[in-house]
């Protein structure tokens, strides 16, 4: 009796902590008063507006849906032909290359922002855009690489000899053949990375500079001037934007198995 | 050169430093069906890889119609191979995987549907094309396979097992039908199969393999009846194979002395050329078993244990009883001793 109490207690405390803050913030967010206080002061949609309408929102929102998207698809096109490379040739020290591949996740964010701050922006001096597409690139690729390797080992290799006894090339088969048959996956590490990047602070910190900001940290510096609600309806809405497209991806494409 | 269509000299097939077929010679006249026979993990599917291109011989060459081949790509080779797995594609429907080859050759569309008709009608699956092959049996898969590579109409056509998977009927059905097809367009064929029976039926010469080395090769008859080797005359139904000295069998657990026409070497029979009931020799029933035409029995005797077959309608001996037995001169097949058959 007292073990299924306790073990009740730990989930709902459990939930708590991880749910609760969510819903803190959406409410945060519909306060009717000046400033970010819980619970709200009164009940208004004006501060889920005024997000709209905030300049620097609209251009951070814009960089970090840029990043999101093409350091993604920059880190596929990296990402799908190692994992292939992984999965199909008896490459010497796989393991390591994976490793190493996974080091942007392992390794503080903070230090890998500041490692290309200190030698390729200031040094090279690479512009701020270039130097962030190339972070969160990097950033994304483990994932990348993780997610195609578990669907290409779920197939099997001999239909692309049987692709090319038809004629393809090996390249042909690997494009007529095993993307087909992998595109589930990609999507899913898509999705994955898209989300990994969008969120990305520590990295990003570093490397934004004056007028080129990813949407986290515009809201984080944002904040340092002004605390009023918008940036709790922000977060909100922005928090409720990447359930959908996990809901989404869940639905469609049975993402829970990637990942 | 010969009048051989593929020839492979002096092959030498390795996985890393596991060598699977040391040295093999073997010539195939064009518009030949050479059936590849062993026990699993002789080399059967190696050696096929190997003439399709799939991979690279240590040492020895290939030549596919007096062209050395040894290095050409597998997709250069004009070569059709049905794998032993099916390597169907999975997203594509029936129709599709047929017509995948088709579609490379830029051939157009109009005749590619025919021919994929036509290649679906020849294996039965005309009402199935628009299913995907996880849609699909074992041994639908296998036969879609087959069409697959059969509307590609190769020089050289390479299966590996397949009918395996098909159910008594559909596999004799199927069997009738590749040896038509083969038979109208001269393709030249070499199968892999397991089984004896279809080998003997299909091929024209006979491939038998072991440890990646070739036994014997001849036609159908000759293997069947002048098996070349004690494990020849096994494969073929010799089940009753004892070593001779001095006219005596030496088996197992004693030896028999007889007056046999052979010195040395061995002599085999098959079941079916000995009957229990009567004759010289004795031995105690140890199982019976009803195998429609015949009744089989397994014997213990002084010298060891005998396989022979009654004709169904005889008496049935029970387990345990003491039964008389012949081992006939004129019905043994009698194999010298040869190299290292001992
Ligand atoms: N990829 C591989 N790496 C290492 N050894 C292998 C590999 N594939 C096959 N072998 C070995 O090579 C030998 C021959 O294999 P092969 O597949 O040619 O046999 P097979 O005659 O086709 O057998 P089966 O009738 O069971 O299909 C076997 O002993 C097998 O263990
Ligand atoms: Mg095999």
């Amino acid at each position: 009796m007292t073990s299924k109490w306790t073990s009740r207690l730990i989930i709902g405390l459990t939930l708590t902590f991880l749910i609760g803050p969510f819903f803190i913030i959406i409410f945060a967010g519909m306060s009717a008063g000046d400033f970010m206080t819980f619970p709200p002061d009164g009940l208004s949609l004006k501060w889920y507006m005024k997000v709209f309408t905030v300049e620097s929102f609209r251009e951070s929102f814009a960089l970090s849906l840029f990043l999101a998207i093409f350091g993604t698809i920059a880190a596929l096109i990296l990402g799908v032909p190692a994992a292939y490379a992984i999965s199909r040739y008896n490459i010497p020290y796989a393991e390591t290359i994976k490793t190493v591949v996974a080091a942007p996740i392992i390794v503080p964010g903070i230090i890998v922002g500041l490692a290309l701050l200190r030698y390729l922006v200031v040094p090279l001096s690479f512009t701020v855009t270039l130097a962030l597409f190339m972070a969160h690139t990097a950033l994304v690729l483990p994932y990348a690489v993780r997610v195609v390797s578990s669907s290409l080992n779920n197939l099997r290799s001999d239909m692309e000899e049987a692709a090319v006894l038809l004629g393809c090339s090996r390249i042909g088969a690997f494009m007529r053949v095993v993307l087909p048959n992998i595109q589930s996956g990609v999507l899913a590490a898509f999705i994955l990375g898209f989300v990994t990047s969008f969120n990305q602070v520590p990295v990003s910190l570093f490397l934004s500079g004056p007028g080129v900001r990813t949407l986290p940290i515009d809201m984080l510096s944002y904040m340092e001037i002004t605390y009023d609600p918008s940036v709790a309806a922000l977060s909100a809405l922005l928090a409720l934007l990447s359930v959908a497209i996990v809901f989404l991806a869940e639905k469609f494409l049975g993402f829970s198995r990637y990942v | 050169m010969s009048n051989a269509f593929v020839s492979l000299q002096k092959l030498s097939l390795a996985y890393g430093q596991t060598v699977v077929v040391p040295e093999l010679n073997l010539d195939i006249r064009e518009g030949e069906l050479i059936a590849l026979l062993g026990p699993s993990g002789c080399g059967k599917t190696t050696t096929m890889r190997a003439i399709a291109g799939l991979m690279t011989p240590q040492s020895g060459k290939i030549h596919i119609g007096g062209v050395d081949m040894t290095h050409t790509p597998a997709n250069k080779r004009g070569i059709g191979l049905v794998f032993q797995s099916y390597a169907l594609f999975p997203h594509l429907t029936a129709f599709e995987n047929v017509a995948f080859g088709l579609r490379l050759k830029k051939m157009p569309v109009s005749e590619i549907k025919s021919r994929v008709e036509e290649g679906l009608n020849t294996v039965g699956l005309s009402h199935l094309a628009d299913r995907k092959p996880a849609e699909m049996s074992g041994g639908q898969q296998q036969r879609l396979s087959l069409a697959r590579s059969l509307v590609m109409e190769p020089k050289v056509l390479l299966l590996d097992e397949p009918l395996s998977n098909l159910d008594a009927r559909l596999r004799l059905d199927m069997r009738t039908e590749l040896q038509r097809l083969q038979r109208a367009t001269g393709i030249t064929m070499i199968f892999v199969t397991h089984d004896q029976a279809e080998a003997l039926a299909l091929a024209d010469r006979i491939v038998l393999m072991k440890d990646g080395v070739i036994e014997q090769v001849g036609t159908p008859d000759e293997l069947y009846n002048n098996p070349a080797s004690k494990f020849a005359a096994d494969f073929f139904g010799f089940e009753n194979i004892f070593a001779i000295k001095g006219s005596n069998i030496i088996g197992s657990n004693g030896s028999l002395t007889a007056n046999f026409d052979a010195e040395n070497g061995h002599l085999a029979w098959r079941p079916s050329a000995i009957s229990v009931g009567s004759g010289p020799f004795q031995g105690t029933v140890m199982g019976v078993s009803f195998a429609g035409e015949q009744r089989e029995y397994v014997i213990k005797t002084d010298f060891g244990q005998i396989k022979a077959a009654n004709p169904a309608a005889d008496p049935v001996y029970e387990i345990g009883t003491l039964v008389a037995f012949d081992l006939p001169s004129k019905s043994a097949w009698h194999l010298p001793n040869v190299g290292n058959d001992s």
